[in-house]
């Protein structure tokens, strides 16, 4: 469907009678091509419409993905000098190496708070949305119950990330008293997963042929062994894929973290209290982008420069897994 | 029994199947459980046992949806019942909570600077999405068409915080030193209104604008590509054996049959725009004031809520009207997926498809 060529009238102009005279594909000379082109759409008024109209397109899917690589230039050019440098909390220090007086060193307190974080969100995230997907898929039937879910789930993925840190400020700082820190901030983040892997677990549910249930369900197993032996396994593959996209939204997430998670130049130490205040690193970026001292600039574009490509590496291992594997399926 | 009394007995029990109320099911439904999980052995009690836990997790985000609105509605409660606040506060433009005496607690000018923002944004991203949509979609050789998808959706991955860097180290000086002074000068463009006033540093309404469109791009660009995507292609082909060039039929045929795909995509772009946070607050210089011209600042109201609630969590008064404020942010955002949800419905509805 997607690929299916789409001929209108004159793209057949484009080809000269006399060429299809000769075996194979011929060989149309540039100057012809162009001729035969110019020709084409100076033919009418209409004609001529359609080639400006076509340009103009082509603009802008021009300007839609150029700043993408405006970006990444910006990005690049400062932060590879500072990942591949060799000055203080330069080079792989900037990994491994905590701020000093000044902010001087790396930035390793932000990497472990993330990913903190990030294992906080997945262990509260994962199994209450994979089971919830699992729940509606498996046995309910479409009703008010599945449209309710599903809706709920559509509104939790459109509300302003600001509003969860809102959120988790009212209820897990304050309402549960866990304090600001790793568990407030990372549960925040868990609630922001649940949409994406809801979604996703369900259309990879949802994908698994109907006569793999029933010829379980025929050799005598029950529901709950034909759903998870059977089911959830072919299932597998588009289950991971739903779990790392929802990885790669969360971990560039700032804004729910502001007031959740505090802040902190070392790694955290404790789940609760004022040792687990951890950091990120957007937020990192975001304090060193808008610090006034010139010298915490390159920091911040490096650091953003890590942030992209750990989100660019988990979608495309995503991709990779569910172009790999849920093709087998069908 | 009779073969009427049968008839009669089933009559009834149809009757009232129609008729109980759901309560009445419920304690029935209940009742089936519970003789089920008693009289269930092995396996069969696993399996009953099983459905049980797992609706737990189902309803996990129902739940949250509620708690969040109900928590929202509880912690902005007292700005609404004070007397410097209630509900006139969204029309009122003076924002002062730290004032001792006369505290004011007005937050129309962040209403109306997300309302600004947003609909610059939109006004530039949906024009230059949707047709990089339609060529995409329509015009693109088959051998750039998936590097240029890919593109579009590392674009989308890209966090926010890291458009926010490219804004403020970019854009703001490139608006500062290059776009400012050029309109402001040029005879063509600078006796127009909207190109009046200073600009201060870069950070302006414009700035925000810019890179809110630039973030709500591949959202555009995604959905719509879609819902062209899903245009039947003998559409097309009808359309080309009548003559159609490739422009009229793209704009004229394939276009309006994804209408209502193209609605959603701007509703829910709409829903992004508004509840953006970190690239906004880092350009729009964040002032006090409504803005009147491009290059004027200005105080969305997801900004707001970062800056100040840290330091309002301890005065109830004030932190409750930031509350408010977020409630304002999750009522449109619920708005905006509803329309999305009914444009998909009416594309269904009229289309067929969706």
């Amino acid at each position: 469907m997607e690929e299916r060529p789409l001929r209108s009238c004159e793209d057949e102009e484009a080809y000269p009678e006399e060429s299809s005279a000769g075996v194979g594909p011929p060989e149309i000379p540039l100057t012809t091509r162009i001729s035969t082109y110019l020709r084409t759409y100076t033919k009418s008024k209409r004609h001529f419409t359609d080639l400006l109209f076509k340009i103009g397109l082509g603009l802008c899917a021009l300007l839609v993905i150029a700043p993408f690589f405006l970006i990444l230039i910006e990005v690049s050019s400062t932060g590879f000098a500072v990942v591949f440098g060799s000055g203080e909390g330069e080079g792989l220090e900037f990994f491994t190496t905590y701020p000093g007086g000044g902010l001087t060193g790396g930035l390793a307190h932000a990497f472990i708070g993330t990913l903190s974080l990030a294992a906080v969100a997945g262990i509260a995230g994962i199994p209450i949305s994979v089971l919830g997907a699992v729940y509606i898929n498996e046995y309910t039937e479409a009703g008010i119950v599945r449209s309710a879910i599903e809706f709920a789930a559509d509104v939790l993925a459109g509300i302003p990330s600001i509003v969860f840190g809102a959120f988790g400020l009212a209820l897990i700082v304050d309402v549960l008293n866990f304090g600001k820190g790793l568990m407030a901030g990372g549960l925040t983040l868990a609630f922001m997963m649940i949409p994406t892997i809801l979604r996703t677990t369900q259309e990879a549910l949802r994908a698994v042929p109907m006569s793999l249930r029933e010829a379980s369900l025929a050799l005598g197993a029950t529901r709950w062994t034909t759903t998870w032996q059977v089911t959830v396994r072919s299932a597998f593959p588009g289950i991971v894929t739903g779990v790392l996209l929802a990885f790669g939204r969360i971990i560039g997430e700032t804004a729910p973290l502001i007031f959740t998670a505090g802040n902190s130049l070392r790694a955290p130490t404790e789940l609760f209290g004022a040792g687990s205040w951890v950091a990120s690193v957007p937020y990192t970026i975001y304090l060193y982008t808008i610090d006034p001292r010139p010298y915490l600039h390159p920091k911040a574009h490096a650091a953003a420069l890590a942030l992209m490509m750990i989100v660019f590496t988990i979608d495309l291992i995503a991709n990779y897994i569910s172009i790999k594997f849920t093709r087998r399926l069908v | 029994m009779t073969f009427d009394e049968k008839d009669q007995a089933y009559e009834i029990d149809s009757e009232m199947e129609a008729d109980v109320g759901i309560f009445a099911r419920l304690r029935v439904g209940i009742q089936n459980w519970i003789d089920d999980i008693r009289y269930a052995k092995g396996p069969a009690r696993k399996d009953l046992l099983g459905r049980f836990i797992l609706f737990i997790p189902a309803v996990a985000s129902i739940f949250t949806i509620l708690m969040i609105l109900l928590l929202l509605v509880y912690e902005a409660t007292p700005i609404f019942a004070h007397p410097d606040g209630g509900l006139g506060i969204i029309f009122d433009s003076t924002w002062a909570p730290q004032l001792p005496d006369n505290p004011s607690y007005g937050i129309l000018i962040f209403i109306v600077g997300s309302f600004t923002t947003t609909f610059l944004a939109i006004g530039i991203a949906v024009p230059l999405g949707l047709g990089g949509a339609i060529f995409l979609s329509e015009f693109c050789p088959a051998q750039i068409r998936t590097p240029l998808k890919m593109i579009v959706e590392m674009m989308a991955a890209i966090p926010s915080i890291v458009y926010g860097l490219w804004a403020f180290v970019v854009l703001r000086p490139f608006m500062d030193d290059a776009f400012a002074p050029f309109v402001q000068t040029n005879p063509l463009t600078s006796w127009m209104p909207w190109f009046q006033g200073s600009l201060k540093n870069g950070y302006s309404l414009l700035t925000g604008g810019v890179i809110l469109a630039i973030m709500l791009l591949p959202t555009v660009v995604t959905v719509s590509y879609d819902a062209l995507q899903s245009v039947p292609g003998t559409y097309r082909e009808a359309s080309f054996a009548l003559g159609a060039t490739k422009s009229e039929t793209a704009k004229q045929i394939v276009l309006s049959a994804a209408l209502p795909g193209v609605g959603a995509a701007v509703v829910l772009s709409l829903g992004r725009a508004v509840g953006e946070t970190m690239a906004i607050l880092m350009v729009t210089g964040n002032n006090f004031g409504i803005p009147f011209t491009l290059f004027d600042q200005c105080y969305v109201m997801t900004s707001i809520i970062a800056n100040q609630m840290g330091a309002a969590y301890n005065r109830p008064i004030w932190r409750s009207a930031l509350f408010s404020v977020a409630l304002v942010l999750m009522i449109m955002s619920v708005i905006f997926t509803l329309i999305a949800k009914l444009f998909i419905r009416w594309g269904l509805k009229t289309r067929g498809m969706s």
